[in-house]
């Protein structure tokens, strides 16, 4: 290992890996809550409701995330500057957008797949609207929504990258500033470029984390097929 | 700072010229990797389906990379990691080549999903036939696979189109760079943002119906009602 080598490794793991977990988390939680609730919503023959759940979930899927990312860092505080938030927070809203879109349009065939005799059964044991899909029908499409949320786990973690195009400090963005660090002269740099390097270090990191999630999702689907 | 108005009109025709030079880049890059991404996928597809040893192996690596790395680090590497190596890449090939291994290696799972679905007898009987294995491949696996892969082989597609938004990261002036760059200029950073949002719109959406035509102009003959 050469000297520049232990430094580097040590900003990138220390600085970038929490920060890339951390959107990752909240992008994923905040993706579940609101696409399931919306998707769950998208089931009811409301007209309006439909139409409005449809159109969200049709332009955030069809946007490319770079920029719903520009929308909210750079559209939102154009229209209020109270909606100004850091390239991190920015990111992680951004993600949520696209996130819940994608769990919204799972969730929705999740829950038509359910027979219509529980929705039947559950209403003649005298549960509501909500208690019906709270204790019956969502807990049995929750089986069906576990192969996509581990790919969208993926997908999220994947994208978290893009805050480094806004210059938040997550894996990717604290890679390209340590590469940039080291070809500077001494004492701030070596005054080398080591961009594959460094690169291919960020690369496995995220490789360490995406294989086995890859393989679980893999392997939940084929569970649910048999 | 300036107050700033709304006015979409003024932005698109004072940057009509840009934009559009844009949207050409865009479809350029996106139609330079589609075909290659298809390209890709039918080879690498139809080798992993068929279980041809070391290409079979290789493929897998292949798709395992680049599913489970993000596309910006793989952008970065060709185009800040390769020139070390003594290879540089401009902007439009670094566009065109990273969304096309992205496009491909996600490709080459549809068509192999495709082509395993496939019944095997369907095979048996074109070789029983007398074709050979490559003839029974063109006349028989791939009309009946790349017919069920078409749904999710264009939404790779349609993923390719939205991820070269992602070469604003080195600058090469498609759609997004350009908008965002002439925002950065005028301030007219919602002018911008709505232009990039119509224009994707328009061409997602399009793309997806295509599927819905697609699928029923080529449903398989016993399918069609």
């Amino acid at each position: 290992m050469p000297d520049w080598a232990g430094p580097v490794a040590r900003y990138i793991l220390e600085e970038g890996l929490p920060v890339t977990l951390r959107i990752s988390a909240v992008a994923v939680v905040g993706s579940a809550v609101i696409g399931i609730v919306l998707g769950t919503l998208l089931t009811i023959e409301f007209v309006l409701s439909r139409a409005i759940i449809r159109l969200y979930v049709e332009v955030f899927r069809g946007l490319p995330i770079l920029v719903t990312v520009f929308m909210v860092y750079f559209g939102l505080p154009a229209i209020n500057n109270a909606l100004e938030f850091d390239a991190i927070t920015a990111t992680s809203i951004a993600l949520i957008l696209w996130g819940s879109a994608q769990v919204a349009e799972a969730t929705r065939g999740a829950v038509q797949s359910i027979p219509r005799e529980q929705h039947e059964a559950a209403a003649a044991l005298g549960f509501g609207w909500v208690g019906r899909h709270r204790s019956v029908i969502l807990p049995q499409a929750f089986r069906r929504l576990l192969p996509p949320f581990v790919s969208l786990l993926v997908n999220i973690i994947q994208n978290s990258t893009l805050a480094a195009v806004i210059g938040g400090i997550e894996l990717l963005q604290a890679a390209k500033s340590q590469t940039e660090r080291l070809t500077f002269f001494p004492p701030a740099g070596i005054g080398e470029i080591h961009a594959f390097e460094i690169l291919a270090f960020v690369a496995l990191i995220f490789f360490l984390i995406s294989f086995p999630l890859t393989r679980l999702a893999a392997y939940l689907e084929k569970r649910m097929v048999v | 700072m300036p107050v700033a108005t709304y006015d979409l009109w003024a932005f698109v025709s004072e940057n009509w010229r840009e934009l559009l030079d844009a949207l050409v880049n865009t479809i350029k890059v996106s139609a330079l990797a589609i075909a290659g991404a298809f390209a890709i996928g039918l080879t690498l597809g139809a080798a992993r389906a068929h279980r041809i040893p070391v290409v079979s192996q290789i493929t897998a690596v292949y798709v395992e990379i680049i599913r489970n790395t993000p596309i910006l680090v793989q952008i970065f590497m060709l185009f800040f990691a390769l020139p070390q190596a003594g290879i540089r890449l401009d902007g439009f090939t670094t566009a065109w080549l990273s969304v096309m291994l992205w496009g491909g290696a996600f490709n080459s799972e549809n068509f192999r999903a495709g082509f395993e679905a496939v019944p095997k007898r369907y095979r048996e009987a074109g070789l029983a036939l007398g074709f050979s294995p490559l003839a029974t491949f063109f006349n028989v696996t791939l009309p009946i696979g790349g017919r069920i892969s078409l749904p999710s082989s264009i939404n790779t597609y349609i993923s390719v189109v939205k991820k070269t938004s992602l070469m604003y990261v080195i600058g090469y002036p498609e759609l997004t760079t350009t908008a965002i760059n002439i925002a950065n200029l005028t301030l007219e950073t919602l002018e911008a943002l709505t232009v990039l949002g119509i224009v994707y719109l328009t061409l997602v959406w399009s793309l997806s119906a295509s599927i819905r035509v697609l699928e029923s102009r080529l449903a398989l003959p016993e399918e069609r009602s």
